[in-house]
């Protein structure tokens, strides 16, 4: 695939029209640019840098610049594998991630495994790079007009209060937001009319939730009916996708597992005359969560067997 | 004479209509559901029985270009149901015709 990608000027051609536009050829543009790389003969247009840049938040920002698209996570899950193998130099940003996860600094990510090393991808972009851009202008930046006499900047100012604020307090100012590492859903379907969600109890674990109330709110939020079956996977009725899955965990986890406050998932979630509350380890808030309600369900099945059976 | 007036007046008389029509929390609730296949469902299910739900699907039918149904439901009222995934649709009409406020929507499924 890569080699096609390499030699084939068409494509390259393609790329440079589109870009800003159409994602995925951008996406296909970016790949042939980082492969190239090795390549001499086409070093003239690449962006060598970029290469080195894997480090997960600092590339969709990069991207960002250029095109001013958010990036969606498949897109960009696509877009890395390739990247990744060539380069081993990624390693470094990668390795300081996951010790974030022995942190549990969490916040909502699902990462995969398949692909021999761990990837974050934060698709809550916005925040992060704005802050990684700080970050990284404070390299070059900070500290030139200690010694002389001219005026400091509004920007030189702002880049050091940032500096003294990343320095006191670490994990609550630091450029990368605290992560939340999780294994995306396995997701099969079964024949046609069937979803198992695989590690639906492994996923259960890693939020310290109960797998009844997970499922209350799957069940409900799918507008479905499914049990837990006998290897511990989730059997759902209907069809349904990773991605759709991943949506819902998504809107689980914000609402009831991540505190409301302060983000920190380091909660616990207590019920107490009837309702929910969310009680943080981290900043000591406590608020009530909303109830799980299915709410109205239209009658979808064959109406004869429904009448069948009222009669 | 004034005072005699405002007895006419209750105050609280819209609180206490909405606190019963709405029976969960005055939300309205865009919900899918799955059919036969890859056919699907839309539902609406809250809003206030002050609107002409039959005017709405109406409406709804010939914007969206799908069916559509009112179905009276003993706890939750009148529920409007569209064929189709109609949330993104009917979120933007219901507010765009100033009946729902979007902060009142509530959009579920995956
Ligand atoms: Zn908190």
């Amino acid at each position: 695939m890569d080699e096609d990608l390499i030699f084939d000027p068409s494509l390259k051609k393609k790329k440079k029209k589109k870009t800003g536009f159409d994602l995925d050829a951008a996406l296909a543009g970016e790949q042939g640019e980082t492969t190239s790389a090795e390549a001499p003969a086409e070093s003239g247009d690449v962006d060598v840098p970029e290469d080195d840049n894997l480090d997960l938040d600092n590339f969709g920002k990069k991207k960002k610049k250029k095109k001013k698209t958010f990036f969606n996570l498949d897109e960009l899950e696509n877009a890395l594998p390739e990247t990744k193998d060539e380069k081993p130099p990624a390693e470094e940003p990668e390795q300081q991630e996951e010790e974030m996860v022995d942190d549990l600094d969490l916040d909502i990510d699902f990462t995969r495994k398949k692909k021999k090393k761990k990837k974050t991808i934060d698709e809550l972009v916005m925040e992060d790079d704005l802050k990684s851009e700080d970050q990284e202008k404070e390299d070059d930046m900070h500290g030139d007009w200690v010694g002389s006499d001219r005026d400091y900047s509004y920007d030189e100012l702002l880049e050091r209060v940032f500096d003294i604020m990343r320095e006191k307090n670490p994990s609550m100012v630091s450029g990368k937001k605290q992560k939340f590492i999780m294994r995306p859903p396995q997701v099969v379907r079964i024949g046609t009319k069937k979803t198992s969600f695989a590690n639906f109890t492994e996923i259960c674990k890693t939020l310290h939730r109960q797998p009844k109330h997970l499922l209350d709110f799957l069940l409900a939020e799918l507008g479905t009916s499914g049990s837990v079956d006998g290897n511990s996977q989730l059997i759902i009725k209907g069809r349904f996708q990773q991605k759709q899955i991943e949506n819902v965990l998504r809107r689980y986890i914000k609402e009831y597992v991540t505190c409301h406050t302060c983000r920190s998932p380091d909660t616990i979630l207590q019920k107490d005359t009837r309702l929910f509350f969310l009680q943080c380890e981290t900043c000591g808030s406590r608020c009530s969560v909303a109830s799980i309600k299915s709410g109205f369900q239209a009658v979808t099945g064959k109406r004869a067997a429904m009448r069948a059976k009222v009669a | 004479m004034s005072i005699q007036n405002l007895n006419t007046f209750d105050p609280f008389a819209d609180a206490i209509k909405s606190s019963e029509d709405d029976v969960q929390d005055g939300l309205v609730h865009v919900r899918i559901q799955q059919r036969n296949g890859r056919k699907t469902l839309t539902t609406v299910q809250g809003l206030s029985s002050e609107y002409d739900l039959k005017k709405i699907v109406r409406a709804c039918k010939k914007e969206f270009a799908c069916n559509g149904t009112v179905v009276e439901h003993p706890e939750y009222g009148e529920v409007l149901q569209l064929q189709g995934d109609q949330r993104e649709n009917i979120c933007q009409w219901l507010t765009k015709s100033g009946l729902v406020k979007p902060e009142q929507l509530k959009v579920h499924g995956f």
